[in-house]
């Protein structure tokens, strides 16, 4: 039994429609599944689960906190008032766990902490000077107490006659340029300026839902409310930064995908001269439509990246309808379904080869490339599916009679062309073009840096360097990893790292660093609180017995430190004091005890990671340098998974074509992407992950050229017209690519760009045997 | 009946004349640029008997802030300053660490022996009694995290700043006396000196 082609396609594409409708409203139902966040598309990375529980534990709070330093020009209280009224607002929005205006220090508590840790938080300093030199203690003591503005210690003398909390809350306190005013309000002072800090923490992470959205835009409220008063606003937040990407990647997509949609609907409508030839848009639809679909379905989510990328395969799914359509020109009368029959094998093997082309990137490790890959086999093939079932079946009772003059302008070329084969042959002409190729290659250089995946505004990365100059906090996403069989030889792991950067510290390779050592300070060193007091010797007290302290209250106080409840590392951390240090500690984790230590101020990197290989027990964790190291690796990959795909489609072409006919399609190809490599080394750009597999791209999509001029249907000037259309369509998307301000999308565009030049150029040279000047 | 208003008009203008409010307190206390004088330093701790005391000379200047010359039971000169506090070593003035919070304290005693009113009022509630040549200003903290160190700060004075008590929440006080203070409209030359270490 023969498939009727005439009525069983139209069918299948129907249920087909249905099933995709379905899925997908099922898939935004809620909120909409698109993500933001780099890490979604980065290699997981670290292979070690410790590792990547810290970095995620030093990652969250970036996705979550939002600094704003604003300045009142009526001074500080007129601060105050306004950061007052924004708390209340942006409590009320409901999307933040907590606004922070004001310091909301429980004392009562500090005090109670203060008076339980003493044990576990005096510094060494103390407790050396306590035990070698009492006498010389208890006097500077009693000088303490006389000090004329030492009456604001949050312990009062008689439940700490030795004064060891003030050295506790001393130790604990941040060299920062952040005040607190008696009021509880943070404020840093700059030339004149008064700023005061607001904090916040969102409940969810910048990247789910539109929490960033909102957040960039209460900020953006503030701001000008605030500068038309004459103030300034100054905000830093990884959640503005995320905003951006999104408002950013979705215009970008509005408006490239809507001026490659625009000007491939006027070169339709201007070719045809028929609104029926509209059609030809509905694969490109349909394609991404399905595209997306897949990709949510594959993934559970679809990124940004992977949208603007795709919104550009509206170029490349038109090229199914654009080599149908344009055999138009010759077929005459036509005849929709004849027409298909004709050009169907070559339509198969087109979506064959590209799809395999595609499909080899899926195999890589970065998830964005394998997402971009997905996208673009489930849409090549919608979009091939759609041209199929569809196009033959709207268009079987019009007739389509294009414009000429396109037609005879192909003639002209390919003339122009055996004109230039007469005098130089092929063969010459394949070597000027190695040695073109060659040469430009050598000239190009590979860079990757994750930086050129996301582009970020000037405005935003202002403020954050502000913010940072005012506050002199320059959080850096490098940081050691420590690790000890227990909580001992932690601490005195870390305290070995720590010796090594104050010497890095003071050759100034460093600004500071936190390590939660410093925080438990009470728990390294030699004698312990309850040995130094010990020693004490009823004579040394004898300048607080002068000044009327009881010797009994001393003795008791100097009992209860000896035998001072045991409190655990987790005990102290989680007390009001430890806040800072707190994400630092991670505690037990597979058997062993880890902590982190967080740099500030980094001048040279390489010092730090030949620090962690001289340290068996550390480990330096730079994420950005290890992923771009994993660029350089994946560019590799990426290229020897092409020379395998390359094996795969010559098979399937050689299947189809016969060897000859698959060298010659499959080498046009790949010179078309040599020469474009080519050119990029002559204009001096860097050859970049996405660059590459641009380049990759033109093969897939050089080899689908190569074959309609190599199958010659309605002869050669029609077949490379239908190319050349493909081609100008193809360019309006991947080269409108170029203009974005994302530079992975960008490099990615031009490469895409200049390999369709010379797919277009070279293809005639596919043809099964040299043109004629018919 | 025609008498009614002029006698409305007169009562309220003698009030205002009679009435000492902060602003006539502030010029009061800032009108001489230097006041020199002795201090008594009194901690009551609710645990001792007899309260811990010091005694010094002292020296405010408008412009170059408070020299605090402990001489019992030690020697021991600190300076106070917009930059905070100060200790002198060795004939150098050492700034003393921990300076968030210390030059946020030594501010308020200056703004409080200067009767400076923008710092106060940031701060505390005034409320002021008396008049000119004998009065009581008491500062109520505002914020809750003041709240939670003093109960009140109370002063007393005539021309010059006399006796300043600090009442903590925790209940220790301590009373500063300002003895036989004088002014003058300017620094002596040691004075100066010693300032400007």
């Amino acid at each position: 039994m023969h498939f009727n082609f005439e009525r069983g396609l139209p069918k299948l594409f129907l249920v087909l429609l249905l099933g995709l409708t379905a899925l997908s409203t099922w898939q935004w139902r809620g909120v909409a599944p698109i993500s933001a966040s780099l890490l979604d598309i980065l290699p997981q990375g670290a292979a070690d689960p410790l590792q990547a529980f810290a970095q995620q534990r030093m990652q969250e709070p970036l996705d979550r906190e939002l600094i704003v330093l604003l300045r009142h020009p009526d001074g500080a209280h007129a601060s105050q008032v306004f950061a007052e009224q924004l708390a209340q607002q942006w409590r009320a929005s409901g999307i933040y766990q907590r606004v922070d205006s004001q310091l909301t220090l429980d004392i009562a508590a500090v005090r109670q902490q203060l008076l339980a840790d003493r044990s576990n938080l005096l510094p060494l300093a103390v407790r050396q000077q306590l035990a070698a030199q009492p006498e010389l203690y208890f006097q500077q003591r009693l000088a303490e107490l006389f000090d004329p503005l030492n009456g604001f210690a949050p312990v009062s003398p008689e439940q700490d006659w030795l004064g060891l909390t003030a050295k506790i809350q001393k130790n604990t306190q941040f060299d920062s340029r952040v005040q607190v005013d008696s009021s509880g309000y943070l404020f840093v002072e700059q030339a004149d300026q008064h700023w005061l800090l607001l904090r916040a923490r969102t409940h969810d992470s910048a990247f789910s839902g539109s929490v960033a959205l909102q957040v960039a835009e209460q900020v953006q409220q503030a701001r000008t409310t605030l500068v038309a008063e004459g103030g300034e606003l100054l905000a830093s937040s990884g959640l503005l930064f995320a905003a951006q990407g999104k408002t950013q990647a979705a215009g970008e997509m509005q408006w490239l995908g809507g001026l490659s949609l625009l000007g491939s609907l006027l070169l339709i409508v201007a070719l045809w001269r028929s609104a029926s030839s509209l059609v030809a848009l509905l694969p490109a639809v349909f394609g991404l439509w399905v595209g997306v679909t897949v990709c949510i379905a594959v993934f559970g989510q679809i990124h940004v990246l992977t949208l603007v990328l795709g919104a550009s395969l509206i170029g490349v799914t038109i090229d199914f309808p654009m080599h149908y359509l344009s055999k138009a020109w010759t077929l005459q009368p036509w005849r929709s379904w004849a027409v298909l029959r004709a050009t169907l094998p070559g339509l198969s093997l087109g979506v064959l080869t590209n799809a395999i082309g595609y499909l080899a990137l899926a195999f890589t490790p970065f998830p964005a490339l394998s997402q971009v890959a997905v996208f673009s086999v489930a849409g090549l093939v919608a979009a091939y599916v759609c041209t199929v079932c569809c196009l033959p079946w709207l268009l079987r009772h019009r007739q389509l009679q294009p414009w000429q003059q396109p037609l005879v302008w192909m003639q002209v070329f390919l003339n122009w062309r055996a004109a230039l084969l007469r005098r130089v042959s092929s063969g010459r002409l394949l070597l000027a073009l190695l040695v073109f190729s060659i040469a430009g290659v050598m000239q190009l250089n590979r860079y990757d840096d994750v930086r050129q995946w996301v582009s970020t505004s000037p405005a935003l990365l202002q403020d954050a360097q502000r913010i940072a100059e005012l506050t002199g906090h320059q959080p850096t996403s490098q940081f050691f990893l420590v690790k000890g069989d227990d909580v001992e030889q932690l601490l005195s792991h870390l305290q070995t790292l720590e010796t090594h950067l104050q010497t890095l510290q003071q050759a100034g390779d460093l600004g500071s660093y936190q390590s939660p050592r410093q925080y438990l300070a009470g728990l390294s060193g030699q004698p312990s609180l309850a040995q130094a007091v010990a020693q004490v010797p009823e004579h040394a007290l004898a300048p607080l017995l002068a000044a009327g302290v009881s010797l009994e209250a001393l003795q008791a106080e100097l009992t209860v430190l000896q035998n001072l409840p045991e409190r655990s590392v987790e005990d102290s951390l989680n007390g009001p004091l430890g806040e800072a240090w707190r994400p630092l500690w991670l505690g037990l984790q597979q058997g062993q005890y880890a902590a982190m230590v967080s740099l500030q101020g980094l001048t040279r990197m390489a010092v730090f990671s030949e620090l962690a290989e001289q340290l068996a027990f550390v480990k330096w964790v730079d994420r950005p340098a290890e992923l771009n190291q994993l660029f350089e690796q994946t560019q590799t990959h990426a290229l020897w998974l092409k020379m395998l795909a390359s094996g795969v489609i010559f098979v399937f072409l050689a299947i189809a074509l016969g060897w000859r006919g698959a060298l010659r399609t499959l080498s046009v190809s790949l010179l078309a992407a040599l020469a474009a490599a080519a050119c990029l080394g002559w204009m001096g750009q860097t050859l970049t992950l996405f660059s590459v597999f641009g380049l990759l791209l033109v093969t897939a999509i050089g080899v689908d050229y190569a074959i309609i001029v190599y199958e010659g249907v309605g002869g050669a000037a029609t077949s490379l017209l239908g190319t050349l259309l493909a081609a100008v369509t193809t360019w309006l998307s991947f080269g409108l690519l170029a203009l974005s301000s994302t530079p992975a999308v960008s490099s990615f565009g031009l490469a895409v760009s200049l390999g369709l030049v010379f797919s277009f150029l070279f293809a005639p040279w596919a043809a099964r045997s040299t043109p004629s000047a018919a | 009946m025609k008498r009614w208003p002029w006698l409305l008009c007169l009562l309220l203008l003698s009030s205002r004349l009679w009435a000492f409010d902060n602003e006539q307190l502030a010029q009061q206390l800032s009108a001489a640029d230097v006041v020199r004088g002795e201090f008594v330093q009194e901690k009551y701790l609710r645990s001792l008997a007899i309260p811990l005391s010091s005694r010094g000379q002292f020296v405010l200047s408008k412009q170059l802030g408070l020299l605090w010359k402990v001489r019992q039971p030690f020697a021991q000169t600190y300076r106070i300053d917009a930059q905070g506090v100060s200790l002198l070593a060795d004939n150098v003035w050492q700034i003393q660490p921990g300076q968030n919070v210390a030059a946020r304290q030594s501010r308020l005693f200056l703004a409080v022996l200067q009767g400076d009113q923008s710092v106060l009022e940031a701060d505390f509630t005034l409320q002021l009694q008396g008049n000119a040549q004998q009065w009581q200003l008491q500062l109520l903290p505002k914020a809750v995290f003041l709240q939670q160190i003093f109960k009140v700060i109370e002063i007393h004075g005539g021309a010059l700043v006399e006796r300043i008590e600090l009442h903590e929440t925790q209940g220790d006080r301590t009373v500063m006396r300002m003895l036989n203070s004088q002014a003058d409209s300017a620094l002596l030359d040691d004075e100066q000196h010693a300032f400007q270490l």
